[in-house]
């Protein structure tokens, strides 16, 4: 099993409050990995550490794909989507004011090359560079189940259709590694479902998937194996049974007289 | 040849190509006179002013107070380059906008990174440091006695033994002014669908989701500025030749607020919207100068008409005349929001 996505020893700490100490894992290509604990626990501040858009206090993050090995922490957060690791957001960040498909066009920016001058004059480079970047939106969109809705203006969109949206659009970056931060949240069941499905799909393609969600029918139901992080601490790491049933785990959620109750029945 | 299919347009482009009609046989109108041709000139000028503008609040969401002191870097580099070596207003062109994107550059790199208003206070007093410099460097721009005698615009053929036309009266300022917006449109619609167009949105629209989608922020910001500054100066370089007098006091905050005012109340983001304000406001200022006067009210009046305008509108229509996209279609659906929150996006499930 070859690593994709390696962290050694990742601290943040935000003034006085350690958000993250001492996180070390390994995630293996192809896989979908879930990452849980309590609210507040720093799954999502682990994500933006290694997307970029927080620098860790101390640690290392490394990433590697196409033969490429790269230390990632600290680099800026374009630079690391370049790299090829993409995510969406907890709150949906979409592009309120365009369309869906310009969304998804957005995402092909850093594979894409043509400039203010290539726009004025419509060279054929930009022509053809701007006819591909519609098709490989329109084909993401089909790919999450948006086909032929690239004309309505994404904040119009129900929630659901907002989540594979974001998805698709972090899909056109061409990632090796997808980060999902809780794309479950506020999903129906049936929702759920069709999305348990997208991310097997996603999976099936060669994008590693590394996910944080609460809807633990989801987490449960798709991921190979879950970390579990409380109080920015390491505590668990496995199988969706083993770390269900970890008494640690259960204490972090449901305090110690639940852990207790439960190992007692 | 070009055939205007006229049958398979839709209102839109209809709309566009009477109004283009109505704009080049305008001077022709035998009730037109020099007095209108200059005030038709003025709207096409600001016109290029607030397309240029556009670009930073309207495109990029940052507000930029400072405009003017591109305009006015761009009005001064066609008046000295004209006055002390004679250049052909042909080969300011280029050298203005040049000017205006190295001044956006230079502006820009070290400024973009402050966010809001901190970006604007900059900005303003950039263009105030703008009137300053031409104020006091007597030996650039002759200070507060200005640069009159600045030669008008002319098409020289004498290099290949051609005839030499100087352009007099308005009439061929108001068709150099109309070929100027046309390019000047020409090249924001080009833009607004390009690469360097959806980047420019996605960091108005949401600047962390922008970088996640590999922008980086200050590079697109600077070149968006950059554009901007120069379109700015090119219109600043019309300016200089057309009234052929210049001095710093041209170049207050006032302008840099009026054309501020010009694609808000048109429709910030939106191209057409930006012209629709500058038609708006520039005839309005000359209609209430004339009517004022009449009523027994000083002239100055028109700015309080002015900003009695803008209350009006930020309640009614904060979206502009003529609003994005976006905002039009909520507006249709019935549900405009009036101030947008990021927050309410997540809430709403």
């Amino acid at each position: 099993m070859k690593p994709i996505l390696e962290i050694k020893k990742l601290f943040k700490n935000f003034g006085g409050l350690e958000a993250l100490k001492d996180i070390n894992f390994k995630i293996n290509v192809g896989d979908i990995v879930g990452l849980i604990g309590p609210n507040g626990a720093g799954k999502t501040t682990l994500f933006n550490c290694v997307a970029g858009i927080e620098k860790p206090t101390e640690g290392e993050i490394i990433f590697k794909n196409n033969g490429r090995t790269s230390s990632i922490s600290g680099k800026k957060p374009e630079i690391v989507t370049a790299l090829g690791i993409a995510r969406t957001f907890q709150n949906i960040r979409l592009f309120d004011n365009l369309t869906v498909s310009d969304n998804v066009k957005i995402g092909r920016h850093c594979r894409t090359r043509s400039n203010f001058f290539g726009a004025v004059l419509q060279s054929k480079f930009q022509r053809e560079e701007e006819k591909a970047i519609t098709e490989s939106s329109n084909h993401f969109l089909e790919f999450v189940g948006l086909k032929g809705r690239g004309k309505e203006i994404a904040s119009s969109m129900p929630y659901g259709d907002q989540r594979r949206l974001e998805i698709a659009r972090a899909l056109a970056t061409e990632p090796d590694l997808l980060m999902l931060d809780e794309p479950a949240a506020g999903m129906n069941p049936m929702e759920s479902r069709n999305l348990m499905d997208l991310m097997r799909r996603i999976r099936d393609k060669g994008t590693t998937i590394l996910l944080i969600e609460h809807d633990m029918k989801v987490v449960m139901g798709v991921c190979e194996r879950v970390m579990v992080v409380n109080h920015g601490e390491w505590l668990a790491e496995g199988e969706p049974k083993m770390v269900q049933n970890d008494p640690k785990v259960i204490e972090a959620y449901l305090g110690t007289g639940a852990a207790n109750a439960t190992q007692a029945g | 040849m070009v055939k205007l299919k006229l049958k398979n347009m839709d209102k839109g482009a209809k709309l566009r190509i009477g109004l283009l009609i109505l704009a080049l046989i305008l001077p022709l109108m035998p009730f037109v006179s020099n007095y209108i041709l200059h005030i038709v000139i003025l709207i096409y000028l600001y016109m290029i002013l607030s397309l240029g503008l556009n670009i930073v609040p309207g495109f990029n969401g940052l507000l930029d107070l400072g405009y003017v002191g591109f305009y006015g870097i761009g009005a001064y580099t066609s008046g000295l380059l004209t006055y002390h070596f004679g250049l052909s207003y042909w080969i300011i062109i280029p050298l203005a906008f040049i000017n205006g994107a190295i001044w956006g550059i230079l502006l820009g790199a070290p400024t973009l990174r402050l966010t809001g208003d901190y970006f604007a206070i900059v900005t303003f007093g950039f263009s105030e440091l703008v009137v300053l410099f031409l104020s006091n460097e007597i030996w650039l721009t002759r200070g507060p006695l200005g640069l009159p005698g600045i030669d008008v615009v002319s098409i020289d053929l004498s290099l290949f033994g051609g005839p030499k036309w100087e352009f007099i009266g308005e009439i061929p300022y108001y068709y150099l002014a109309i070929i100027m917006v046309l390019i000047t449109l020409f090249v924001m619609n080009r833009i607004q669908d390009s690469r360097l167009g959806r980047a420019w949105f996605a960091i108005r629209d949401d600047e962390v989701a922008a970088v996640s989608c590999g922008i980086n922020l200050l590079t697109y910001k600077v070149i968006a500025f950059a554009i901007s500054a120069a379109f700015g100066a090119v219109g600043g370089s019309f300016f200089a030749r057309w009234v052929t007098f210049l001095s710093p006091d041209m170049f207050k905050f006032w302008e840099s607020f009026l054309i501020l005012c010009m694609i808000v109340l048109g429709g910030m983001g939106n191209i057409w919207g930006v012209m629709i304000g500058a038609f708006v406001l520039v005839s309005l200022s000359e209609v209430l100068r004339e009517i004022l006067p009449l009523l027994g009210l000083p002239v100055q009046g028109r700015f309080l008409a002015f900003g009695f305008i803008m209350v009006i509108m930020m309640r009614y229509r904060p979206a502009g005349l003529l609003p994005i996209r976006a905002v039009a279609a909520q507006m249709k659906a019935g549900r405009v929001k009036r101030k947008k929150t990021k927050v309410s996006v997540g809430i709403k499930a």
